[in-house]
């Protein structure tokens, strides 16, 4: 019986788990291999360099606006989507007519791709015709003509609020799925002890959200590195690298300039950041179980 | 107290300021406009695919049209090389859909009914896989390709997302076996099934809703994908429909409808999987955020 069994594991785990580690686990490992040497993408040969592609980190002035670039994303990330989702969530739970309806049209931008994302928000800062200008000349009747997109100050943000209009989506599900879990007799304690709407909302239905909080919080924070699509659609990191990100740079350095030693150099470097974030993430998952079971 | 004002607002009747409850009216504004903001972008779309490129210059593209202009979709659809990109991108999706829920399906089963020493590491470590971002294997990836003689073919994208698919799959379909009886394994084992019988026959049919839920969230994904076609195709033969579209977008720089009606196109088939299994969509994102 447990020979079998140990029989049943190998066969059915051997080839899930061989997929996963050459494709995955392999892959990740020789980053850190090519990391430390010249490699161009085509040659057979290169040359190990050792620790110069990362010394290069810290004097490539382009990595470092990428570097900052990344942090702001993720401090944005951190607070938009998930304020948006929240709120969302909340009106929606209030069991307001129409909620389904609603929580379709919120949730909708997660079906499309980044690309056509991409797209239409280029549209909404169009200078001459966009959305986004023509409503500001509508409010302030005089002719307004910003390039959002092509300006070094707007660019970054540009993009992000873009970005964070198809991740308060998620956002909203998440938190949607987390207020279904509160029990109602709580709230219709609260009700009868005379708390207000809002002293219910802070002290019950917010701290009772925490799960649900950190999932939000965590899954943005590791979108928001991964977001390139996006980005390379609607400025490419421009203009003049001003909205380059970690992942835009590295596929700058590696497949523009194809210097694939250094673009690895930059991935282990995302790397890194990625595993202490999901790290950090888990950590908390495990804490918010042994509070809230 | 509560009784009379919510009394007063069902009678539809406006008593007095102080008894009539305008919440649930300010809430529904606040959604409608919010609502309205939120659909713009993809309105935009929808509204630029049904307009010559002169009318969206001119700066009519927000407004309702009073006539429909359908010449964009005829000029997107006669051209053959959609035609290829949709074929390819289809001719990736579905095997790669399919192969990464079976193989997650084989992980899930193990991890969940045949637990190890050591497996919940193993477990761990595959689900990890589902959070780094694609950059940090894309070097590697390329050059193993490139050494195979595969670069421009479907073939790479087919593999990597499979790979990429099996974290989330193992996830979900792990979790979704847990709450198979354990008692129903074992009587069956004790009649003399084997392992695979048991997942085939008994867990598998019982575990259909956590694979639409796959079915759905891998297609959409991978339909949706634009990174690893970009770095593994060269040739137009070989481009999937997201990369098409930013190629085409060169061709056709300022035909904004045109564009519009590419989008659409493009789209078409992720919006329907989505509007039909919206339920399973949506479930299998929470499932595989929360349950991480």
């Amino acid at each position: 019986m447990n020979q079998s069994n140990t029989f049943w594991r190998v066969a059915l785990l051997a080839l899930p788990l061989s997929v996963f580690a050459l494709i995955i686990i392999w892959p990740l490992l020789s980053s850190f291999y090519y990391g430390f040497t010249n490699w161009n993408g085509f040659s057979d040969t290169y040359d190990f360099v050792g620790f110069e592609n990362f010394g290069k980190l810290f004097s490539d002035r382009l990595f470092m606006s990428a570097a900052i670039n990344t942090i702001i994303w993720m401090a944005i990330a951190v607070v938009l989507p998930t304020v948006l989702g929240l709120s969302l969530a909340l009106l929606i739970d209030s069991h307001v007519p129409g909620g389904p309806i609603f929580k379709t049209i919120f949730y909708l931008p997660i079906c499309l791709s980044a690309v056509v994302v991409g797209q239409v928000w280029v549209w909404i800062y169009q200078p001459d015709w966009g959305l986004l200008n023509s409503i500001i000349e509508y409010v302030t009747n005089d002719r307004f003509n910003y390039a959002w997109l092509a300006k070094p100050d707007s660019a970054l943000y540009s993009v992000i609020v873009a970005w964070s209009w198809q991740a308060t989506g998620l956002s909203m599900v998440i938190y949607l799925a987390g207020l279904t879990a509160i029990p109602g007799d709580l709230l219709e304690v609260c009700e009868l002890e005379g708390a207000t709407t809002w002293q219910r909302i802070r002290h019950v239905i917010l701290p009772l959200l925490t799960p649900a909080t950190v999932v939000v919080v965590a899954l943005s924070v590791i979108n928001s590195l991964k977001g390139f699509d996006i980005l390379y659609i609607m400025t490419g990191g421009g203009p003049f690298n001003s909205s380059d990100t970690l992942a835009m740079h590295m596929y700058n350095e590696s497949f523009k300039k194809y210097l694939m030693g250094y673009g690895s150099a930059i991935s282990v470097v995302l790397f890194l950041v990625a595993l202490t974030i999901i790290r950090l993430y888990f950590k908390q998952l495990k804490k918010v179980d042994e509070i809230y079971g | 107290m509560a009784d009379t004002a919510s009394l007063g607002s069902a009678s539809g009747e406006y008593v007095a300021p102080k008894r009539f409850n305008p919440w649930p009216v300010v809430i529904f504004i606040c959604l409608f406009t919010l609502a309205i903001l939120f659909l713009a972008p993809t309105f935009g779309v929808l509204l630029s695919s049904v307009k010559t490129t002169r009318d969206i210059a001119l700066g009519d593209l927000w407004a309702i049209p009073s006539s429909m202009y359908w010449g964009n979709y005829i000029e997107v659809l006669s051209n053959p090389a959609v035609h290829g990109y949709m074929l390819n991108t289809f001719l990736v999706a579905a095997p790669a859909t399919a192969f990464s829920i079976g193989l997650g399906t084989l992980a899930g089963y193990v991890f969940s009914k045949l637990p190890f020493k050591g497996s919940d590491l193993v477990f761990l470590l595959v689900v990890s896989g589902m959070f780094f971002p694609p950059q940090v294997i894309l070097i590697p990836l390329f050059r193993l390709f490139n050494l195979m003689g595969l670069i421009d073919t479907l073939w790479p994208m087919i593999i990597v997302h499979t790979a990429l698919g099996i974290p989330i799959c193992t996830l979900l379909m792990r979790n979704f076996f847990a709450t198979v009886p354990n008692p129903l394994r074992e009587a069956a084992i004790l009649e003399g099934a084997n392992e695979w019988q048991v997942l085939t026959k008994i867990a598998l049919p019982i575990s259909l809703p956590a694979i639409a839920v796959l079915a759905t969230l891998q297609f959409t994904w991978i339909w949706n994908d634009f990174l690893w076609p970009l770095i593994f195709t060269q040739s137009d033969e070989k481009r999937t429909i997201m990369l098409g579209l930013v190629f085409m977008k060169g061709q056709y720089s300022v035909a904004w409808g045109i564009q519009g009606a590419m989008s659409l196109i493009a789209s078409l088939p992720t919006l329907i999987v989505f509007l039909f299994f919206q339920r399973y969509f949506i479930k299998g994102m929470t499932m595989g955020a929360v349950k991480g």
